[in-house]
C-alpha cells in the first residue's frame, strides 16, 4: 500500500515536473503522421517541420518487399493522428496493419491520388495488367516529377486534418518542391552538351521507369519478373536473348538488395551496369530522399554520358 | 427353368453416371458463371479522352506528369502576383508567367534541356483567349510525342477536375477557341488518368 502510494507520488512529482511545463505549450498539440516508406519520412519531415512528428511503423532496417507486419508495430499505429501511405502496391502490409490495431479508422493520407501512373513493370504483371488494367507501378517516389505531385497532396492532406498548421505545411511543401526540382535541373544541366542522348535500357528491378521517363528514356526489358520476385533460369535465359536482340546498352540494378543472377547477366551479355537506390535502406532522415536522388540522377547523368559512342 | 441374366463385368454403367456427374457439374458450373458476371469495368473514355496510363507514348507519359506539376507552380505564381499587385496598386488582374520566364527557372517541360529535345522537341508559347490562360507546345516529333496543351483551371470559375491536359499527334497549334467542344472538333484528345486506392491491397 504505502509503496503503491510511493509510486503515485513519485509519478505526480515526475509529471508536474518533466511534463507540465512543455505540456502547456505546443508541443502537446503536435500531431503523430505515420509513414511505411523511406521517402515518405523524408516528403512528409520536410513539409511538418517541427510542428508535427514523423512515426515509421516498419523499423529501420526491414526490405519493405518482404515484410511482415509485426505486432509492436501494428501497436504503434494506435498512436498515431494520420497516415501518409504510398497505397499502389508498395505498402500494402499496412491496410491489414491498420485494420488490426486499435484505430481501424485512422485517417489516410493516399499520397498517389493526383500522380498520373504508370503500368505496373515486369513480364508477368504485363500480361496481368493488361486484362485488369489496375495493377500499377508503386515507384512513383523514384522520380522527382511523381514526388512534387505527391508532395502536394500530403501538405494539403495534412493540412486538412491539421488546420492550424495548414499554411506552414503548404510553404514547407513548395519549398522542398523548388529544392526537388532544382536537383534534377542540375542532373539535366550536365547532360546539356551531351547532343543525342538516347538510351537503350534494361532494369533488374521494374522500379525505375518514372525516373527515366524524366529524362526522356524508355525501359526496354525488365529482369524480374514481377515486383519483387527473382527470375527462374528459364525466365533468365529469355531476358539475356531479349537484351541482346534488343541490343540493350546499359542495365541498372540495384544498390543494397545484391542478388546473384545480376552477375550471370553482365557477364553472359557484357552490357554495362550500374546501380541506383531504391531508397529503402538504411535510416530515415528528412534528407535521405535528396541525398538519394541526386546520387541516382548523377549514376543515371554518368550512364548517359559514358554510353554516348 | 429360371434363367437369370448376368451382366457381364465391366465399367460401362460406372462410365456413364461419372459422364453424367461431370456433365451436371459443367452444366451448373457454366450456368453460375454466366449468371454472376463480373462487374463491368469502368466506362471507356469517351472519344475525345485519352488514357494517360495505357494509351501515351513514353515521352508523352514523362511530359504530362510534367506539366501537371507545372501547372500547380504556374498556378501558384499567378496568385502570388495577384497577393502582390493588390499590395502595390490595389489591382487584382495576375499575368501568366511566359513560357521563357517559365523556362528560366529550369521547370520542366518548359525548360530547353536534354530531356525537352529526347520528348520531341517541343515549342511552347502562351495563350491567352478569352479568360483562359493555356500553354501549347507545338512538338517537333509527333511521331514521339504529340502536340499538347495546358488549360489552366480559371482562377474562381474551375471546372473542379484541375488543369486540362490535351494531345493531338500532330505538328499542330491548338484551335482559336480553347473550349472543350472546339478542340474535341478539331481532333484534340484529353489526357486522363485514374486512380483506385487500394487496388492492390
Amino acid at each position: 500500500m504505502s509503496l503503491s502510494l510511493n509510486r503515485r507520488r513519485f509519478l505526480a512529482a515526475t509529471l508536474t515536473a518533466g511534463v507540465l511545463p512543455a505540456g502547456a505549450g505546443a508541443a502537446a498539440e503536435r500531431k503523430r503522421f505515420g509513414i511505411t516508406l523511406h521517402p515518405y519520412y523524408s516528403y512528409v519531415a520536410n513539409i511538418v517541420g517541427d510542428r508535427a512528428e514523423v512515426v515509421p511503423i516498419i523499423p529501420a532496417g526491414f526490405n519493405p518487399h518482404a515484410y511482415e507486419p509485426r505486432p509492436e508495430d501494428i501497436q504503434r499505429i494506435g498512436s498515431l493522428d494520420a497516415i501518409v501511405l504510398n497505397g499502389i502496391g508498395h505498402d500494402d502490409f499496412a491496410g491489414r496493419m491498420i485494420a488490426a490495431s486499435s484505430k481501424p479508422g485512422l485517417p489516410v493520407v493516399e499520397a498517389n491520388a493526383d500522380v498520373p501512373l504508370l503500368p505496373a513493370a515486369g513480364s508477368m504483371t504485363q500480361s496481368a495488367a493488361r486484362g485488369a488494367g489496375k495493377v500499377v507501378n508503386p515507384h512513383s517516389f523514384l522520380s522527382i516529377t511523381g514526388s512534387v505531385l505527391q508532395v502536394a497532396t500530403i501538405a494539403r492532406e495534412l493540412g486538412r486534418l491539421d488546420p492550424a498548421n495548414a499554411d506552414a505545411y503548404t510553404a514547407n511543401a513548395r519549398t522542398y518542391s523548388r529544392r526537388l526540382r532544382q536537383l534534377r535541373a542540375d542532373a539535366l544541366g550536365r547532360l546539356a552538351s551531351a547532343g543525342d542522348t538516347r538510351l537503350r535500357v534494361a532494369t533488374i528491378h521494374g522500379a525505375y521507369d518514372y525516373l527515366l521517363r524524366e529524362f526522356g528514356l524508355e525501359v526496354s526489358a525488365v529482369v524480374e519478373p514481377a515486383h519483387g520476385i527473382e527470375p527462374s533460369p528459364a525466365q533468365l535465359a529469355e531476358t539475356i536473348a531479349t537484351m541482346r536482340r534488343l541490343d540493350v546498352q546499359v542495365i541498372f540494378s540495384e544498390l543494397n538488395f545484391p542478388s546473384a543472377y545480376v552477375e550471370t547477366i553482365r557477364r553472359e551479355t557484357g552490357i554495362r551496369l550500374y546501380s541506383f537506390s531504391h531508397i529503402s535502406h538504411g535510416d530515415y532522415a528528412a534528407d535521405r530522399f535528396e541525398r538519394e536522388m541526386t546520387r541516382n540522377m548523377d549514376t543515371l547523368v554518368q550512364a548517359m554520358l559514358e554510353a554516348k559512342p | 427353368m429360371h434363367r437369370q441374366i448376368v451382366r457381364r463385368a465391366g465399367a460401362e454403367r460406372e462410365t456413364l453416371w461419372v459422364l453424367l456427374a461431370a456433365g451436371l457439374i459443367l452444366a451448373t458450373a457454366t450456368a453460375a458463371v454466366g449468371l454472376r458476371p463480373a462487374p463491368e469495368a469502368e466506362a471507356a473514355p469517351a472519344a475525345h479522352q485519352i488514357d494517360s496510363r495505357t494509351a501515351l507514348t513514353a515521352a508523352e507519359q514523362g511530359l504530362h506528369a510534367d506539366l501537371k506539376m507545372a501547372a500547380a507552380e504556374i498556378a501558384v505564381q499567378i496568385a502570388d502576383e495577384i497577393a502582390a499587385l493588390r499590395e502595390a496598386d490595389g489591382k487584382s488582374k495576375g499575368r501568366a508567367p511566359s513560357p521563357a520566364e517559365l523556362a528560366a527557372q529550369a521547370l520542366p517541360p518548359f525548360a530547353a534541356d536534354a530531356s525537352a529535345a529526347a520528348r520531341g522537341g517541343h515549342a511552347w508559347t502562351l495563350v491567352e483567349a478569352g479568360g483562359t490562360v493555356a500553354y501549347a507546345g507545338l512538338s517537333a516529333d509527333p511521331g514521339k510525342a504529340g502536340s499538347l496543351l495546358l488549360l489552366l483551371d480559371r482562377h474562381g470559375d474551375g471546372d473542379g477536375h484541375g488543369p486540362g491536359i490535351w494531345l493531338k499527334r500532330a505538328a499542330e497549334a491548338p484551335p482559336a477557341r480553347l473550349d472543350e467542344t472546339s478542340l474535341a472538333a478539331a481532333g484534340w484528345k484529353r489526357i486522363t488518368s485514374t486512380f483506385t486506392a487500394g487496388v492492390t491491397r
